[in-house]
């Protein structure tokens, strides 16, 4: 009897699956199944209208929008300090990058400086809410595998970040802290010691994870080989990220064209070269391992130091400044009545009012945030998220409001490769990869 | 007929020679399987991380986003000037409403404040542009309550008394307001 074989269908643009073609010893029929929108391993709503045969998947076509909130066009209703707590919603596992990117982006436009202290906790920032994000897709996807534990200890670890977010901002996940030229408020005091304090255990957790998942047979079987794609995939479809990274490519956005002094600090760029699911595995937890080595460098070389000192030091500044501008107010009296002045408080008017170093301050020009009306013009900018590359552009016409706003979410073109990777894959695969592109569908339908 | 053998999983990449491992899985998965549950195990005994949240209630933090409030002057008058500038930055429509006028020698008088905190997001926009520093929040976070309408807070209910206010501002390092 001749085996039937199961045709794929061609998808054109797609180089890794052409041809290709599976054995099977059963013919079955074709069944439509829906996965989702309501689905514990969719990590959102995402609903996956999946053609099975068997176990084998013929077509995939993901439907989204389900959480569209059209953020997008809410920028245009509202003035640019208006919009900015909204953005925490779209991407809530990592919002410190969109607030980042919408900052940098106005910054272009009204060509604000940024203090070299407000650039520095902007990256421990930006790379502790790396961490974060990575712990909780670490969490997930191995409970989608199957594995509970880890999922309890990523979380024990991302609340402890979680509580430093806290202190500094006030939120554990809606930060709403960057502000048009620099941050909401100075650190508090210790909160440096306090990071450093966290950073210090995360190795050891680390290798806890690793101890439990990374040679596990089961993760071996589930990840090893499956899911592949290459980077003539992530050019075609869009993938950045470590995704991409898992492929072999160094692109990180960080290193090719660093931003908020990132020029500053020595860390590596971790790569994998198959590009399977297990590569990106490697990838993430390698990256958190790098992101700690950041935020060692930042804290050690925060300009000014603890908010203790900088206080200080401007306290001193403060009664220097004062005693000046009371020397030249008794000058002006003076001369008003027509006295001669007290000589001292001539020659003490005459010096200039002593100002905190200006790469010590949390705020480069302050803006009033209420009238703030950037110039009419247009920026792009883009970081590097936990996801892959983030992308802000900005239209400002000259009015309080955005012209517009466009947002480039790195889950909504790491998602369009997944039909592609799962046709004439297993289904069981399905979590191994869907979890592996760490998609957070608020951002995918923003 | 003709035989086709994917060179791995389903796809046509080709793996690296030597990738998939070939030599016998039973002993390293028993190792790696027995190391892993050692990992577990040591978590046994260890301090608990949860909190026995309501019976013990956390700690909040001084910037913590919670329930909005007014703040009064040290002798318990109101602060606010009507200046409404937290209306006009929150980002959701005519969740502060303000009802004000003025007096005999122009100073504002507050007739009704509210603040609808059902829809209030906490992303404490309101707090920063205030002037005087007189909305703030509060480290309150339970505000469920059975009915929507019991969540819009008036002036009343938002307002705080002189000492507390004062003891606000001094957990803040703020300079009083007489
Ligand atoms: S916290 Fe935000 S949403 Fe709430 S009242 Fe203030 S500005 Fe509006
Ligand atoms: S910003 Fe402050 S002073 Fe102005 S209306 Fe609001 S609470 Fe009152």
């Amino acid at each position: 009897m001749a085996i039937p074989q199961l045709e794929l269908p061609e998808k054109p643009g797609f180089s890794s699956l052409q041809g290709v073609t599976f054995d099977q010893g059963l013919s079955t029929e074709d069944m439509v199944i829906n996965i989702g929108p309501q689905h514990p391993s969719t990590h959102g709503v995402l609903r996956l209208v999946t053609t099975i045969n068997g176990e084998i998947v013929k077509d995939m076509e993901p439907v989204i929008g389900y959480l569209h909130r059209s953020k997008e066009k809410m920028a245009e209703g509202r003035s640019y300090f208006q919009y900015q707590p909204t953005i925490d919603r779209v991407e809530y596992l990592s919002s410190f990058f969109d607030h980042y990117a919408y900052v940098t982006a106005l910054e272009g436009i009204a060509n604000l400086k940024v203090p070299k202290r407000v650039q520095y906790i902007r990256v421990i920032c930006m790379e502790l809410n790396r961490i974060t994000s990575h712990l909780l897709w670490f969490g997930t996807f191995l409970l989608d595998l199957g594995a509970t534990s880890p999922f309890f200890y990523a979380f024990r670890d991302r609340e402890a970040i979680f509580d430093l977010f806290e202190e500094l901002t006030g939120a554990r996940m809606m930060y709403n802290y960057f502000r048009f030229g620099g941050v909401n408020a100075d650190m508090p005091v210790g909160w440096l010691d306090q990071v450093r304090g966290v950073i210090n255990e995360l190795p050891a957790r680390f290798d806890e994870y690793e101890a439990i998942a990374t040679k596990n047979p089961i993760i071996l079987d589930r990840c090893l080989g499956v899911g592949l794609f290459n980077l003539q995939d992530c050019l075609d479809y869009g993938v950045t990220g470590p995704a991409m990274r898992a492929c072999g490519v160094d692109n990180d956005l960080r290193k090719t064209q660093p931003y908020s002094s990132y020029e500053d600090f020595t860390f590596d760029v971790p790569t994998e070269s198959v590009g399977d699911v297990y590569a990106r595995y490697k990838v993430r937890m390698a990256e958190m391992r790098e992101s700690l080595k950041i935020i060692h460098q930042a804290l050690d070389n925060m300009p000014g130091g603890d908010t203790a000192e900088v206080k200080k030091i401007q306290a001193e500044v403060d009664v220097v400044a004062n005693e000046i501008k009371e020397a030249q107010k008794r000058v002006a009296l003076a001369k008003k009545q027509e006295q001669e002045p007290v000589a001292a408080d001539v020659t003490l008017a005459e010096k200039t009012i002593p100002v905190i170093n200006a790469d010590w301050q949390t705020y480069g020009q302050k803006v009033n945030l209420m009238t703030f009306k950037p110039p009419a013009g247009e920026a792009y900018s883009q970081v590097e998220s936990p996801r892959g590359l983030l992308g802000c552009y900005v239209i400002s016409d000259g009015t309080p409001k955005a012209y517009r706003v466009k947002w480039r979410g790195a889950s909504f073109s790491n998602l369009t490769i997944l039909p592609s990777l799962m046709i004439g894959n297993l289904y069981p695969d399905l979590m191994a990869i869907f979890g592996s592109l760490d998609i957070i569908l608020p951002e995918v339908d923003r | 007929m003709t035989e086709s053998k994917p060179t791995d999983k389903h796809t046509s990449i080709p793996l690296p020679e030597g990738y998939l491992p070939t030599e016998n899985k039973v002993l390293s998965a028993v190792t790696e399987i027995a190391k892993g549950m050692a990992t577990v195990i040591s978590h046994v005994g260890r301090e608990p991380v949860t909190e026995e949240y309501p019976e013990v209630m956390p700690e909040m933090t001084n910037r913590f986003h919670g329930r909005l409030s007014l703040l009064a002057k040290s002798d318990g008058t109101d602060l606010c000037i009507g200046c409404k500038a937290c209306a006009k930055v929150c980002p959701c429509d005519d969740l502060i409403q303000i009802e004000m006028h003025r007096d005999g020698d122009k100073k504002p008088v507050i007739d009704q404040f509210t603040i609808d905190m059902g829809r209030c997001i906490f992303c404490g926009n309101c707090t920063e542009v205030c002037p005087v520093d007189c909305i703030k929040m509060l480290p309150d976070f339970e505000l469920a309550d059975y009915s929507r309408e019991a969540l819009v807070l008036d002036k009343f209910d938002l307002t705080l008394k002189g000492n507390e206010s004062d003891e606000w501002r001094a957990a803040h390092d703020l300079v009083p307001t007489v």
